[in-house]
């Protein structure tokens, strides 16, 4: 033990040091020629002969040199050397079994691979920025728990009080449209506290950040680019510094640019520009209001204050705010989470069963190799009963056969990662917007490692059974039986059977859950959403606040737009509205209902709210169910009125008629005013296709005006004829107003969904793919089967076995296998589509439809896989069978 | 010189060579390559003429094995020279060796003077 440990680290030593070794032969071996000269020259040779014989007799110095360095070589890479050198001939020997087992395999690390990387990027990668394990959310979380957000007095207060956070900032997004420079165009403006920048700790790479004065009131109107936009829009230039453009018509100053890598708090935006709260059009005359919670706030923690500490202070600074202004916050509770976990939240599970989902199609594909090789290595059993006889140990038999599959298996992985560098190309064009891309989703090194690791343990896995097999194979039965058809062992017989069984019960699970997604996810397109979806198609307009400064400007622009659009033809009935369900989010403002007594300070009444014009409900085909619908009476002047959803109706008046009733509420910055309710409406499924339609309030555009608007219209002339109909009318009212977000409802409706699709899409196409795979190993199986039992199925034939019969025997062993894994599936698939269940809408996650289903159409896909095989069988003739031996 | 075929030196089987060269040690003590392949030749009387850089072959898998040991020192001509000596390991598995040499060919003795007899 110690001496073979001793002979390793000697050869490790010299196979280290290699280059001084040979030198030091080199001069050895000069010794030995000397000594030898000159023991000639004593013998009285002449000097010449002496050295010719020396060098004789000593034999070739090179070839000396050469077995020298051989022989102080670890003989564990030489053997390795060879055991690989021998893998690659058996390989190429077999060229069909390698092509085969090597697609299997590059579909499953390939799948693998693209997948990781996208889980990789957005769940394990940390942020791109500095130390970004200390960046959280701080959450003012609302009563009801659904709301969060800060005003920006509560974020000051906050600021004061703070110890534990380094530095807090605060954001929040929307769209100005930036004139100035070539073609009005609508950009995404990020409203910030000047703080932004360095709670991330990024740099500009043009010009300055923002200093703590840009974010007074009465500051000079500073902007930031985007490195995107600066190179996009504006060439790159870095004249830009200190150049003005105007953003909605007002003039800011640019001071500097952020680096393309920095795109917080809109992640999915390339472009962007971030200006102070103070400068904003929009947001900017928010800022006295401490009742409106509308800022996401970012801190990063000082590095030594543990949780403790954050919750106790955070604790406090609520106390203090509910306490010193109780009618703002009261209810409201101030709460920490990790940036990088709000922004994957909605996209963890999802891509976690995906991962899940790929990694049981790798386990199908190394299954699939695992039999192939095992019924390769019955047939392969001479040649390893040879070689054992000829005296290779177990030990190095089974090396041999590891060695093999480690090459497919790297093989594989090669071809794996080449198909993962393409998947992951139409994996980012595919996902959707919900999936943050903050790190890039490419085939990193991580990711590299990964296939790598993939590789490596799917070849341990589907080489270890059959090289066990091999290892504990009866010599002189393998011996003695004849060449190739020797005997398989009962035990690998019912390994392959096991492993053939496995597969189908794995490819059940897949199945299974693809099969309740897709019926969901019908359910979902089913789904009525309360409004008319065909013909339906949308475009936004916005005013900037210069040129559009009061509310009459507003109404006056978008009474006018509706006017010229209605003389267009084809466009009869056309509306506007703000926001148009599914499409940028709701509007959920608190109400009280005037004659009710206030709610506690736990409970909150809180509905979506639309403005709309008269003829949105009509265009929308949203059925009035009770009273009136807004008209030409509802103007600016006249009374107050409003329309509820039957879902508020159903919640806050019970079996009283809210007809005549009055609600309190108002649309920061205006204050809450009481509306009287006229009529009720149909139910909308406004946030998204598969949540309930809760309680909406709608108000007459009229009354409450937008400095712009989506325009919705019912449409008979397609997209392309709304498109330069819309225009070419609002070019027509003022030729600097970009129109943008042209879409068709069905456009919509379809990327409120995408999540959904992609989720479902991906699912599919893995359990589409371990179906093939099952199919295969079954297939594989069974034809392995057949052509073993040829020579019996040739004397049942003899002795006058029907061909039915003989068909019947090899499906049963078919159908039994099925049934095995069926048996093995079920539960397996109970228990996997539990993960599922808050990805279901309207199905349970034990469907029985969908397990039926799934059980019949495996049991088919077997059939037939065994169908082709039991064929053969029943075409053997008796004559040649008999011979076959 | 005797004039041997190359087919003849190489029959000099690996084993045999080693067991000569750690039997050469034990007995002198420290030597070089050269002493080595001297002593060898001389021993055998000029019986065994071996290519004498295969001695470093052996040297080496003796080496490895720790049977042997080697220090560097000046040869009788002045130059750096490597002297090996035998170890504690190296004599055990000497006494092992030539036990099973001894066994071996008074199997084969036995053998081929059965043959002849028949």
């Amino acid at each position: 033990m110690l001496a073979s440990l001793k002979s390793i680290t000697s050869r490790i030593r010299t196979t280290i040091s290699s280059r001084r070794v040979d030198h030091e032969f080199a001069s050895e071996l000069e010794n030995h020629l000397d000594l030898l000269i000159s023991e000639n020259l004593r013998r009285g040779m002449a000097p010449d002969s002496a050295r010719r014989e020396a060098l004789i007799r000593l034999g070739g110095v090179t070839q000396l040199a050469e077995t020298n360095r051989e022989l102080r070589g670890l003989p564990m890479l030489e053997t390795l050397a060879q055991d690989l050198n021998f893998a690659f001939r058996m390989l190429r020997k077999n060229p069909g079994f390698t092509a085969i087992a090597v697609l299997t395999l590059a579909l499953g690390i390939g799948a693998n691979t693209a997948i990781f990387s996208v889980v990789y990027a957005a769940l394990l990668k940390p942020l791109p920025y500095p130390h970004s394990e200390q960046l959280f959310n701080v959450l003012q979380v609302s009563p009801d728990g659904k709301a969060t957000g800060w005003s920006y007095l509560n974020l000051e207060d906050l600021r004061r009080q703070n110890t534990v956070f380094s530095e807090l900032a605060a954001a929040q997004a929307h769209q100005l449209t930036l004139t100035g420079h070539g073609q009005p165009f609508v950009v995404n403006t990020s409203v910030i506290t000047p703080q932004l920048f360095s709670v991330f700790q990024v740099q500009p790479i043009v010009g300055r950040a923002f200093y703590p004065e840009d974010g007074k009131p009465g500051a000079a109107r500073v902007v930031i680019f985007s490195e995107n936009l600066w190179r996009g829009s504006f060439g790159g230039d870095p004249a830009i510094i200190g150049s003005s453009i105007n953003l909605d018509k007002d003039s800011f100053t640019v001071v500097g640019v952020m680096p393309a890598a920095f795109r917080f708090p809109q992640i999915a935006q390339p472009d962007q520009i971030w200006i102070p709260l103070p400068a904003d059009p929009l947001f900017g005359p928010w800022m006295p209001r401490r009742g409106g919670h509308w800022l996401q706030v970012i801190g990063r923690l000082k590095p030594e204050v543990s949780m403790a500490q954050v919750k106790a202070e955070l604790d406090a600074v609520n106390a203090n705010l509910v306490s010193e202004f109780a009618v703002e916050n009261s209810g409201w509770q101030i709460r920490t989470a990790s940036l990088q976990g709000g922004l994957v939240r909605n996209v963890r599970s999802a891509l976690l069963v995906l991962l899940g989902a790929v990694g049981l199609v790798l386990l199908i594909a190394c299954a699939n190799i695992a039999n192939l090789l095992l019924a390769r290595a019955t047939s392969r059993a001479r040649e390893i009963a040879v070689r054992a006889t000829l005296g290779a140990a177990r030990g190095r038999i089974v090396r041999q056969l590891l060695s093999e599959t480690a090459v497919l298996g790297l093989l594989g992985g090669i071809a794996g990662v080449a198909m993962a560098y393409w998947g992951v190309r139409s994996l980012t064009a595919l996902l959707p917007a919900a999936v943050p891309q903050f790190n890039p989703i490419r085939v990193d090194y991580f990711v590299l490692g990964f296939a790598l690791l993939l590789s490596l343990l799917a070849s341990a896995g589907f080489g270890l059974v059959p090289a066990l097999f091999a290892a504990k194979s009866d010599l002189q039965g393998s011996l003695r039986e004849g060449g190739g058809r020797s005997g398989e062992s009962a035990n690998s017989r019912r390994a392959r059977s096991v492993l053939a069984a496995a597969e189908m019960a794995l490819a059940m699970v897949l199945l299974v859950a693809a099969g309740l997604l897709l019926r969901s996810f019908n359910k979902l397109l089913d789904v009525n959403p309360g409004f008319n979806v065909q013909q339906i198609v949308t475009a936004e307009v916005s005013l900037p606040r210069t040129q559009y400064s009061t509310p009459r400007t507003w109404l006056g622009f978008s009474d006018e737009l509706l006017a010229r659009l209605h003389a267009e033809p084809g466009f009869r009935e056309s509306a506007v509205a703000i926001p148009v369900p599914l499409a940028d989010g709701n509007i959920n403002l608190a109400f009280d209902i005037v004659g009710m007594p206030p709610l506690s300070a736990s409970e909150n009444r809180t509905a979506n709210y639309v403005s709309v014009s008269a003829e949105y409900f009509r265009v929308m085909g949203i059925p009035l169910l009770s009273g009136r619908a807004f008209d030409q009476r509802d103007a600016t002047t006249t009374p107050r009125v409003a329309l509820i959803s039957k879902a508020l109706a159903r919640i806050y008046f019970r079996d009283q008629d809210p007809i005549g009733r009055q609600l309190r509420f108002g649309f920061p910055p205006d204050p809450p005013v009481d509306r009287e309710i006229i009529g009720v409406v149909g139910d909308v499924r406004d946030t998204a296709l598969g949540s309930d339609p809760g309680p909406m309030m709608y108000v007459p555009y009229a009354q409450a005006p937008f400095p712009g608007a989506v325009v919705v219209a019912k449409s008979s002339v397609g997209l392309a004829g709304f498109t330069s109909a819309i225009r070419r009318t609002v070019a027509s009212l003022d030729k600097d107003l970009p129109v943008t977000d042209i879409a068709e409802m069905t456009q919509i409706l379809d990327s409120s969904v995408a999540q959904e699709r992609f989720r479902t899409d991906l699912l599919s196409l893995f359990a589409v793919m371990a179906l093939v795979l099952a199919a295969t190993g079954i297939f594989g199986v069974i034809s392995y089967s057949v052509s073993r039992r040829t020579n019996e199925i040739g004397i049942r034939v003899a002795l006058g076995a029907s061909r039915p019969q003989i068909l019947t025997m090899v499906l049963r062993e078919t159908l039994t296998l099925a049934m095995i894994g069926l048996a093995l599936g079920v539960p397996a698939s109970l228990a996997a589509s539990r993960l599922l269940g808050h990805m279901l809408f309207n199905i349970s996650a034990s469907d029985p439809v969908t397990l039926i289903a799934v059980a019949v159409a495996l049991c088919a896909v077997a059939v037939i896989a065994g169908y082709v095989p039991a064929r053969r069988a029943v075409r053997i003739d008796p004559l040649r069978a008999l011979r076959h031996e | 010189m005797p004039l041997q075929s190359a087919a003849n030196k190489s029959a000099i089987l690996q084993g045999t060579l080693d067991l000569m060269v750690l039997n050469t040690l034990a007995s002198l003590g420290t030597l070089h390559g050269y002493g080595i392949a001297r002593r060898i030749e001389q021993v055998s009387e000029q019986a065994l003429q071996i290519n004498q850089g295969t001695i470093y072959a052996s040297l080496v898998r003796l080496l490895h094995r720790g049977w042997i040991s080697a220090v560097w020192g000046m040869s009788e001509n002045n130059r750096k020279a490597r002297f090996y000596s035998i170890t504690k390991s190296g004599r055990k598995q000497l006494q092992t060796e030539a036990q099973n040499w001894q066994r071996i060919s008074s199997v084969i003795g036995r053998v081929l003077a059965a043959a002849a007899r028949s």
